[in-house]
């Protein structure tokens, strides 16, 4: 399992014009099952496109993605469709929830596309919201909630299909500091507790304390790649 | 499938209960008016030919009218025709009229018209002139001197307001003197006074058969039509059918065939003005709920492309746009045919006054149903395609253009 997810020479070129651009310039790694890992860089650096091309939303350009052995590149739209569907989870910087669903029903409604029952995915949406504490706010709509409790709801939708990997982009950075410690918290505890793959996003270098492995990207390029020093501060406070 | 219906449907469901009530019940509201308006006009018009039509037969041509065979003017041996055509199942009864030409004198007016003539007993039997004499009464077998004549051949004293020639106010017991033709003049005393709304039956004039036999002299009157009236709810066509199998060699027509040409066309023209008012409502029900979709599926970009990230098929997010177009729709239908419902019931009670007859509007189920499924149609299209747009869009372009 040392190379759950196996990354070989991934590319993503954007021509605009006569102008290229190199988003992700060869990227070559692995990822173990249950590491919690931080793609961080400066704004520009292609992690965001290197994200989505790891989930399964932007064909790279050039380059092998291999997930459990198998080759996810050459799926068609719909299987990468079911792929995401029950193995992935998202969340993103914006928590776009159906905005007339309530919190319960917008972590349902993923369950319920997979097939789901009623019994089954009500008892497990609940179950999830009060996970991510929002167990008194479960009738509330997105609009009746605030921007850390939305993204709450939206890691409970990410979680509904019970994913094997969790990939987010910068999904603190419209909260304040007391929120994304939160959400942190929350990834962190799923992460050692589900054993869940955790691939984030970021940009701020004090997440780092929580992730187990930093790529760091420069200009599509990988320039850093380690394990930081783990710290006190990310012991979690939330159990799950 | 079913169960991408199933979260369709869902969707669909909760979108139409929180999401802008307000803005919804506007749009079933216009719906429901636009199906009024595609039915309604429609619906007048055929009230309106529905009260010409029953004129026709009941004073024009009655259910079937045989006439002789183009290029010939009389019909040969009307006698024998009238007994044949008496003896074909589905047939009351056949009248036969016996027209001259003719002018008629009353003081210093003067019309010119044709004076038709018929024999009163098979006349009663065919046509409802007998219950519409407004002032004295019908011709009766064997009347010699009399004569009836419609209400705008009398005419008011003050004329002024008359579209006809008239006599200019003649009542009954006045004395008129009928030039006929073939140079024959006779004096009559005006008998009745025919009032049946209908133009063309309230401008002609009957005397009896025997009248216009002796007037025309040897041989006696020429037949140049022959009206008959089948037993209610018989089939014209059929009834002609069998009246041609009893071997009758002339013209023979149903009332619907009879129809003048001018009928025919302006019927022909009721249709394309229908067809572009309902063309025109259906326009405004496309543009309204393309708008309403575009408006929708713009606004929730960044969702549906979140949405399609995390796995969800393109159907089920279109699919739950078009299930609140015809949600929408179907709400309206049934607004719209209870409007429809009121508007028929109090033009019914209170009939649309029209010169030549009241008209109560007719609305047909399959009138409803056509339109409304049109509606339904082309507002599905009207939803489906900026919902197919958007969600065609790219996951990240969605996601990032939000
Ligand atoms: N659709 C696109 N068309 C053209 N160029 C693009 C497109 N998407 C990304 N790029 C370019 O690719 C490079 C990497 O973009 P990317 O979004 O991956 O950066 P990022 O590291 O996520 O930055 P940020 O921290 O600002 O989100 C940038 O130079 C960007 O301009
Ligand atoms: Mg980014």
């Amino acid at each position: 399992m040392d190379e759950y997810i196996k990354v070989g020479d991934l590319r993503k070129r954007y021509t605009m014009g006569t102008l290229e651009v190199s988003a992700v310039d060869g990227v070559t790694f692995s990822v173990r099952k249950g590491e919690f890992m931080g793609i961080m860089g400066s704004s520009g650096s292609g992690k965001s496109t290197l994200l989505h091309m790891l989930g399964l939303l932007d064909p790279p350009t050039k380059g092998t993605i291999a997930i459990d052995d198998k080759d996810v590149i050459s799926l068609s739209e719909s299987e990468k469709g079911m792929f995401r569907l029950s193995r992935f989870g998202f969340i993103f910087q914006d928590y776009a929830l159906v905005p007339e669903l309530t919190a319960e029903e917008n972590v349902s409604l993923v369950a319920m596309a997979r097939g789901e029952g009623p019994e089954s995915y009500s008892r497990r949406s609940r179950q999830l919201l009060s996970q991510v504490g929002l167990g008194d706010r479960m009738a509330h709509l997105p609009s009746e909630l605030s921007g850390g409790e939305q993204q709450r709801v939206a890691i409970a939708r990410a979680l509904i299909n019970t994913p094997e990997i969790l990939f987010a982009d910068e999904p603190c950075a419209n909260l304040d500091s007391t929120n994304s410690r939160a959400v942190l918290d929350l990834f962190q505890t799923i992460n050692q507790k589900m054993n869940l793959t955790v691939i984030m996003v970021s940009h701020e270098n004090w997440h780092m304390e929580y992730f187990d492995r930093v790529i760091r990207l420069r200009d599509g390029k990988i320039h850093e790649d380690f394990r930081p020093e783990k710290t006190e501060a990310a012991t979690s406070p939330l159990r799950l | 499938m079913f169960n991408d219906l199933r979260v369709s449907a869902f969707l669909a469901t909760r979108s139409i209960q929180r999401g802008g009530r307000g803005r919804n019940a506007m749009y079933i509201i216009i719906i429901a008016l636009v199906l009024t308006n595609m039915i309604f006009l429609p619906s007048v018009i055929m009230g309106a030919m529905d009260v010409y039509y029953e004129q026709t037969i009941d004073y024009i041509s009655s259910d079937v009218i045989i006439k002789p065979p183009e290029d010939v003017r009389y019909i040969d041996d009307v006698e024998t025709l009238l007994a044949t055509v008496n003896r074909v199942p589905g047939v009351v009864r056949a009248s036969a009229r016996y027209p001259m030409a003719g002018s008629i004198d009353f003081e210093d007016k003067n019309v010119a018209m044709k004076i038709d003539a018929f024999d009163p007993r098979d006349e009663t039997e065919v046509t409802l002139f007998h219950k519409h004499i407004k002032d004295g009464d019908f011709l009766g077998s064997g009347d010699r001197d009399q004569i009836i004549i419609g209400s705008l051949v009398a005419g008011e004293k003050d004329d002024t307001g008359e579209f006809y020639a008239s006599l200019g106010g003649a009542t009954v017991g006045d004395s008129v003197s009928v030039r006929y033709a073939n140079g024959v003049v006779r004096e009559y005393r005006i008998k009745g006074i025919i009032n049946t709304k209908s133009y063309q039956a309230d401008y002609m004039v009957f005397v009896t058969k025997d009248e216009m036999d002796a007037v025309t002299g040897p041989g006696g009157a020429q037949a140049t039509e022959v009206l008959v009236k089948t037993i209610s709810n018989e089939d014209a066509p059929l009834v002609k059918k069998r009246i041609l199998e009893f071997g009758v060699g002339e013209n023979v027509k149903t009332w619907e065939e009879a129809l003048p040409d001018v009928v025919s066309e302006s019927i022909e023209s009721f249709a394309i003005i229908n067809m572009i008012s309902v063309f025109g409502g259906l326009v405004i029900a496309v543009v309204l709920i393309f708008i309403m979709t575009t408006i929708k599926t713009f606004n929730n970009r960044k969702q549906i492309g979140i949405l399609k990230a995390i796995g969800l098929k393109k159907s089920i997010i279109i699919n739950s746009y078009v299930m609140q177009v015809i949600f929408i729709c179907l709400i309206g239908a049934i607004v719209g045919s209870l409007l429809l419902g009121a508007m028929v019931l109090t033009f019914t009670t209170y009939p649309i006054e029209f010169p030549d007859g009241n008209v109560t509007p007719i609305v047909t189920w399959a009138m409803i149903v056509e339109n409304t499924a049109l509606l339904f149609i082309s507002s599905a299209i009207a939803g489906f395609i900026p919902a197919w747009r958007v969600t065609n869009e790219g996951i990240l372009e969605a996601i990032r253009g939000g």
